[in-house]
């Protein structure tokens, strides 16, 4: 762990060295999260074995994320379009492999049932958020469609992707989870405070854009994906330490 | 004292004069805070119309020049001085930095743009006495308009001169040109057409060039060259006025460091070596440049961005160069000499010294020998004065004998005269603005003024005597009086000065902040109200006692104070159209997610999440119109769709949708009246307005040619139907009132009547506000039609969980949120912006072609907020009756309508509130004149008219 944490100084310092402590910063922001969610996971796993299964879907996840960031060496900055279409690519993948381990009725829904219609949903929720995003004010053009595109692409990938391969089409758990927000499950959980911290986290995301800071980063839709990743990792977080909670809580009950 | 307390007990609450009584005291006391902040924020000047006469001076104490030396004099006397310069060239360079002219020695650090306009430092080196740097301080606000008025005129213009004309810039005070063309001289100008636009008809020739196009760097800069160098060759003028706009704008779109900037600034030296090779071969004796004096001039500077308009240090100073053709004796120069020297990089020594911009008018006045314009506060500004004593000494030299003074105590007494008659002719500015203007000066600070001048003229009195007994004798006794008189004249100018800026540039800040603080009071006053109402409404029935806060109320203060907010920042009050549509389309989808949890109103919720992207595109299109005249804004193009706006598809459909629309809306009124039972009068005025709806129908197709009216005359055609509009709009709204007035129905069913009296009042003004707006009116009236069904209908989503919760006042709180935010929206997706050039000027003349002050007010007034506010509160009353349990009491259904017109007056207010904090805080902001100031003015009209309407309405619908 220590070993960890100076690699990250070691890092910090050495991109600050840089001339561009912009470009920088951002990068070290992302890495300081891609680094430190995995360890709290880690951390927990060995403190509560019971929700190993949760624990491995977030930690493969965000290592997926790590890995997309560190080998190709693109960032949103300079091309946003390419970068989102690489993160929800691996993101894809890795989610809707993973979730679709914890499918509703195992018994009549084959794996790759569930996989399909994960695929089914990416698209699908794509347009769903790409609606959402042109009501809120997203800007409409050609030279814009392919971030749109791909930016909603991501956003299905956090929001609707692990619910359709978990459930499916039945109305009634969607309704449950997006329109009620009643989790009852850790699985529930896994699926509905991601997605929520990802829209509300998309929603703020947004405001910086019409400052006159002239920064990159204010492009759409740049800072609205950094709000939308960092809503989900704090809605990952939360919804873990809910599922701790509940666990410990069934623990103390049992004792 | 029993009456007003009486009027306050509970069973009042509610009524009709209660609503009226407290919806009209909050408005008093919005305009007493809106007065007060005013008061202390928008700095008001009264122009006042007299004219400086030749005549005048001899009013005066002072010595006018004739009668010293009439018989000598060889050239045309003066009129108020000597004249000591006969040609004067003004090189206007716009928005030039001190630091562009001086010498980069002056300064720690060697920029890339400092040291170009070499040929100002070779001048000032080489001939300290003849050839001047000064460091031009001028007074906020730095705009180019105003400071071209204030170097004009003399004074210090404000953001509102009282007595400006109605969209005309035209000067209409004194000035120095008024004073110039009056007194024979022959002005040539060339350059900006600003100078056109406030002088019309005072050039015996001038070449304007368009100013408007930033993004131009040359135009005007080289039509100025074309026609300078020969007009310095020709004969026919006294003065030239050349205006350069390339640096200004090579400002605004590059900044001050960049290479376009540095080329502009080369090219500007290599115009200037020119000018100055022209004037001096020509400054032989006789030759036409003899007397010539050039001023290369700034208006005002700019920062490094790019951007005037405040009052930091880089956008005040500018720089006045002066070099006068013919040497002065270096004596009298240096008797007043406040200048720095040092030595610049090729080991030159040049001096700087400053001067006051307010200085500029009347010491150009006295140079030329002109009558001080009457609005001067000025003061002969010594060192530029000096600069041209050269012209008397050689007089003098051939007519008096050298004995009798020496050069420095001639030209000290004359200096003193000038000031003599410099400080009467301000003294009786200050008198005369006193007695005209309704806000002037405060007693004590006038008679503080009057004192020293009294002082100065009890020293005059004495040094005048010695001055004529001493006049053939030597002078060491006169010398020092001389001096003393002109610190005399001087505190007095200074002291006139000090206190002229206190009023016009200076802001009161103790009265911004009590009318911030009745701002607040009213807000205080208001929530209570409400919280009141909110009480006793639970009191009267039973079932909306318990106030169970929603997400939707929550979410419904936040947006209130998000938006409120936002305005602390000049970014988003740019884009507060977009803002405002951010926070609709959140409403409207927390509405949706609320419909699909409870699987119902689902159409209406995606009605209203698919309105407002049409209402975000012609906000953006709106934006786009505004890009073009304003500099604040840069919004990137790619923004707009790729419609090719000239393809005779898109002119086909932008003739028929609106028609096309205007029929929808003709039909659905047509509707209402079929469906519904009531009094007849109404019925008969919502028929005007059907039949007001096929006019317009004709107008625009006659307009756009699709119906073939050739043989109507083409007045009859464009001014008579919108002329009958507007008359049957007033006998309609009248004959509502006199209904209102005079009839007294009993009606069982409260809620339908009232439901009728909002149709009848809006269809009465739809066709007079469709017909100002144009083409956009009924697609506006349209969108605002179907955002307020939507928005009503969705309040069953939460009436239905709380059970009959609809009494109490939080269940509004988002409907009345919405309807705002929907209200904001439309005043900026129909065109309009926060700034006095997003007025659609051409909405007041539709129907008239001659232009009438009130009339066309009212029209543009109506034009203006006829979408975001007659519309919106005229409607209000709507969300209580369509969306209530029926059979209500009346005295319940007042009560909530009274809170719903509360609520809305409260929302409005907190915006205006955060507007008024807002401009407090940025007062010293660069942008306070162009953005701040034009936001606060629009907000506040539509404040006072929110309750004017409120109160309106209170009377209107309140039983």
């Amino acid at each position: 762990m220590r070993s960890l944490g100076l690699r990250l100084q070691d890092e910090i310092s050495h991109t600050l060295h840089d001339n561009q402590i912009w470009e920088a910063s951002t990068l070290v922001h992302f890495k300081l999260f891609l680094y430190i969610v995995p360890l709290i996971f880690i951390w927990f796993y060995q403190q509560t074995k019971t929700v190993s299964k949760s624990i491995q879907t977030q930690t493969g996840l965000v290592s997926a994320f790590w890995a997309a960031q560190n080998f190709y060496s693109l960032n949103l900055l300079s091309n946003p379009a390419e970068t989102l279409y690489l993160i929800w690519i691996v993101e894809a993948s890795v989610v809707i492999l993973l979730y679709s381990l914890f499918r509703h009725n195992p018994d009549k829904c084959s794996y790759f049932k569930a996989v399909g219609r994960a695929l089914l949903g990416l698209p699908a929720g794509a347009i769903v958020n790409a609606l959402g995003a042109i009501v809120l004010g997203a800007p409409v053009g050609l030279q814009h469609l392919r971030k749109t595109l791909h930016w909603s692409l991501l956003m299905s990938v956090l929001t609707f992707v692990p619910a359709a391969s978990i459930f499916g089409s039945s109305w009634t758990d969607w309704h449950r989870i997006f329109a009620q927000t009643k989790p009852i499950g850790a699985i529930d959980y896994m699926i509905c405070l991601p997605a929520h911290g990802a829209a509300i986290g998309a929603w703020f995301g947004a405001w910086p854009m019409p400052l006159d800071w002239e920064r990159p980063w204010q492009e759409w839709p740049i800072c609205v994906t950094y709000g939308a990743i960092f809503g989900y990792l704090a809605g990952m977080m939360t919804s873990f330490g809910f599922i701790v909670f509940k666990n410990w809580r069934r623990h103390v009950k049992r004792d | 004292m029993a009456e007003i307390w009486g009027f306050w007990r509970n069973d009042n609450w509610g009524g009709r004069s209660w609503a009226f009584m407290v919806f009209l005291g909050i408005m008093v006391l919005h305009i007493l805070a809106i007065l007060l902040f005013t008061r202390g924020f928008l700095l008001t000047r009264t122009e006042l119309s007299q004219y400086s006469q030749c005549s005048d001076v001899f009013d005066s104490p002072c010595f006018p020049p004739k009668n010293h030396n009439v018989n000598n004099s060889s050239r045309a006397s003066g009129c108020w001085t000597k004249p000591s310069v006969d040609r004067l060239v003004i090189i206007v360079l716009d928005a030039i930095r001190f630091d562009f002219v001086a010498p980069s020695t002056f300064y720690t650090e060697k920029k890339p743009w400092m040291d170009k306009l070499q040929v100002i430092h070779e001048l000032a080196s080489q001939r300290p006495s003849s050839a001047r740097i000064f460091k031009a301080i001028a007074d906020p606000p730095t705009t180019s308009l105003q400071r071209l008025k204030g170097l004009t005129t003399g004074g210090l213009p404000t953001f509102i001169d009282v007595g400006n004309s109605f969209g005309a810039p035209a000067i209409v005070e004194d000035n120095l040109i008024h004073q110039l063309v009056a007194n024979g001289k022959r002005v040539v100008m060339m350059g900006d057409d600003t100078w056109v636009q406030l002088f019309p008809h005072h050039f015996n020739e001038s070449y304007p060039f368009p100013s408007f196009n930033v993004k131009d760097l040359h135009t005007v800069d080289d039509g100025c060259i074309k026609n300078l160098l020969p007009t310095l060759y020709k004969e026919d003028w006294d003065v030239l006025i050349a205006h350069f706009l390339g640096v200004d704008h090579a400002g605004h779109i590059f900044g001050v460091d960049s290479s376009p900037m540095i080329e502009k600034l080369e090219q500007y030296n290599g115009i200037l070596k020119k000018v100055v090779e022209v004037l001096e071969s020509q400054s032989g004796p006789g030759d036409l440049h003899e007397n010539t004096m050039l001023l290369v001039m700034g208006d005002h500077g700019q920062t490094l961005n790019g951007d005037h308009g405040g009052g930091s240090a880089e956008e005040v100073e500018t720089s006045i160069f002066a070099l006068s053709l013919k040497k002065p004796p270096s004596s009298a120069l240096a008797a007043f000499d406040k200048s720095t020297c040092q030595l610049d990089m090729q080991g030159r020594r040049i001096c700087l010294s400053s001067i006051q911009q307010l200085d500029f008018t009347v010491t150009v006045s006295a140079l030329l020998g002109l009558p001080f314009p009457f609005g001067s506060i000025g003061h002969v500004n010594s060192e530029l004065f000096a600069l041209a004593a050269g012209t008397w000494n050689l007089e003098r030299l051939a007519t008096h004998d050298r004995q009798s003074l020496s050069e420095l105590d001639e030209w000290m007494q004359n200096y003193v005269n000038v000031l003599c008659i410099n400080s009467w002719q301000v003294k009786k500015y200050i008198d005369v603005y006193s007695s005209l203007s309704l806000i002037g000066f405060s007693e004590k600070d006038l008679l503080h003024v009057s004192e020293l001048y009294a002082q100065a003229q009890e020293f005059w009195s004495l040094t005048s005597k010695s001055s004529v007994l001493h006049e053939n004798e030597s002078s060491s006794t006169l010398l020092p009086a001389i001096k003393r008189q002109i610190e005399a004249y001087s505190a007095f100018l200074a002291s006139v000065a000090s206190l002229a800026r206190s009023n016009w540039t200076e802001f009161n800040l103790k009265l911004m902040g009590i009318g911030f603080c009745v701002m607040l009071f009213s807000l205080f006053l208001h929530a209570f109200s409400i919280k009141r109402l909110d009480n006793l409404c639970g009191l009267y029935s039973p079932s909306c006692g318990d106030s169970r806060n929603t997400i939707g109320m929550i979410f419904a203060c936040i947006a209130v104070l998000t938006r409120a907010c936002s305005f602390l920042s000049n970014s988003y009050i740019l884009e507060e159209g977009r803002v405002a549509s951010f926070l609709l389309a959140t409403t409207a989808l927390l509405q949706l997610r609320c419909a699909i949890m409870k699987k119902m109103m689902l159409l209406e919720a995606l009605a209203l999440v698919f309105l407002v992207p049409f209402l975000r595109f012609s906000i953006e299109l709106g934006q786009l119109k505004q890009a073009v005249s304003s500099l604040f804004l840069k919004i990137d193009p790619s923004r707009t769709l790729g419609i090719n706006g000239d393809s005779q598809f898109w002119m086909s459909i932008t003739q028929f949708v609106p028609i096309l629309a205007l029929l929808i809306v003709a039909y659905l009124l047509y509707k209402s009246i079929v469906c519904c039972s009531c009094h007849r009068i109404l019925k008969y005025v919502i028929v005007g307005s059907l039949s007001n709806f096929l006019l317009i129908a004709i107008y625009w197709a006659s307009n756009d040619n699709l119906l073939n009216l050739l043989m109507v005359p083409r007045a009859i055609r464009v001014n008579l139907i919108p002329r009958i509009i507007y008359a049957v709009g007033v006998i309609q709204v009248s004959l509502l009132a006199i209904v209102q007035l005079l009839v007294r129905e009993k009606t069982l069913n409260l809620e339908g009547s009232t439901i009728f009296k909002v149709l009848a009042l809006i269809s009465a003004w739809s066709s007079t506000i469709i017909v100002i707006s144009g083409k956009q009116g009924p697609l506006a009236v349209l969108a605002l039609l179907i955002g307020g069904w939507c928005i009503i209908r969705l309040m069953r989503l939460e009436q239905d969980t709380d059970n009959n919760n609809s009494g109490s006042s939080l269940f509004y709180t988002l409907p009345v949120t919405q309807w705002n935010l929907l209200a904001v929206c439309m005043f900026f997706s129909t065109g309009h912006w926060c700034a006095f050039d997003g007025l659609r000027y051409a909405a007041a003349f539709v129907g008239f072609d001659e232009f009438n002050l009130i009339r066309q007010a009212i029209l543009l007034t109506i034009d203006t907020f006829g979408f975001s506010h007659i519309f919106p509160i005229f409607g209000l009353p709507f969300l209580v009756a369509c969306c209530c349990p029926p059979r209500q009491t009346k005295r319940l259904f007042s009560m909530r309508l009274c809170q719903v017109y509360l609520m809305y007056g409260l929302i409005t207010a907190v915006s205006v509130t955060f507007t008024i904090l807002c401009v407090t805080i940025q007062r010293r902001h660069l942008m306070v004149w162009g953005l701040f100031a034009p936001k606060f003015v629009f907000d506040v009209v539509g404040l006072v008219l929110a309750d004017i309407m409120i109160c309106l309405s209170s009377l209107y619908y309140i039983v």
